[in-house]
């Protein structure tokens, strides 16, 4: 099992999954349970609109763009936050049903509910006792 | 044409090449994070019209009854409490059962400097999408004024 968790261990690194020059790459957790895998994303400013998870041959993409930036009469002052896109890539395993992947974004954070497939999920044996 | 949170002479530049050489170098560094690997939350851009300063606070997923803001002179402090784990959305936490872990937990305190222009006796905040923008007047005298050039 462990083996194939490849949303866990691989970054994708392939070069059309590189983030683009000047994306942020928005920081996760990725916690397991026995249904299925959720990823959250830390994304500021990233509303349901600017948001766009999709997986395209068995990558995961997530993208967001911070919906409200200053307009032109703002002028910086100091910034340590460059930048409007969020780009992250991550590689699904096979255990995953990509059909099903339930996505919200709140209050700047993007929570996917990645489920496994019924065959992947831990099974309880029930133990008869015999007597 | 939204402005680009850049600036025309920036001496961070060379510091923002290094980073992507970083990048490449490792797998990824995380903008959240300083060059020591520590964690920076939440981020804070500040920026100024004619007659106001305006403060960016990156802070996701923050309940905002939890972020304490204050304003005293010109220096503002944000405190507060994120609980990182909440945003899982599951009943009881297994510290085992998490197979990267990155984002920010626990108790923040920052405060920085706004130019001497402000007046803190005019403030307001708004968190939207996890961004808290606060807005504070500037000093009567202290803001831009037009200056009209007569037709001789």
């Amino acid at each position: 099992m462990a083996e194939r968790k490849e949303i866990a261990r691989r970054e994708e690194t392939r070069p059309e999954a590189r983030r683009r020059a000047r994306a942020m790459v928005p920081p996760v957790d990725v916690y397991e349970t026995d249904e299925g895998v959720i990823l959250v994303a830390d994304m500021p400013g990233v509303g349901p609109e600017t948001l766009d998870v999709r997986v395209e041959d068995n990558v995961l993409y997530l993208r967001g763009e911070i919906a409200e930036v200053p307009g032109e009469e703002v002028r910086p002052d100091y910034v340590e936050v460059r930048g409007r896109e969020y780009f992250r890539a991550f590689t699904l395993g096979p255990e995953f049903d990509q059909e099903k992947i339930e996505a919200t974004v709140k209050h700047g954070v993007l929570r996917l509910f990645i489920p496994k497939l019924e065959t992947e999920k831990p099974r309880k044996i029930e133990i008869k006792v015999a007597g | 044409m939204a402005i680009n949170w850049t600036w025309e002479w920036d001496p961070f530049r060379e510091f923002e090449r290094l980073q992507e050489e970083l990048d490449r170098l490792f797998e990824w560094v995380s903008p959240f994070r300083t060059l020591r690997g520590e964690e920076v939350y939440p981020r804070i851009n500040v920026g100024e019209t004619e007659n106001e300063v305006l403060v960016y606070v990156f802070a996701p997923g923050m309940d905002p009854a939890k972020i304490d803001l204050s304003l005293e002179g010109n220096l503002l402090s944000i405190s507060g409490e994120r609980q990182a784990e909440e945003a899982l959305g599951v009943e009881e936490v297994r510290p085992e059962r998490y197979v990267r872990r990155e984002r920010f937990s626990g108790r923040f305190s920052r405060v920085i400097s706004l130019p001497e222009s402000v007046d803190p006796s005019e403030v307001s905040a708004e968190y939207k999408n996890g961004i808290i923008v606060v807005r504070i007047a500037k000093k009567a005298e202290r803001r831009g004024r037009k200056i009209e050039v007569k037709a001789a």
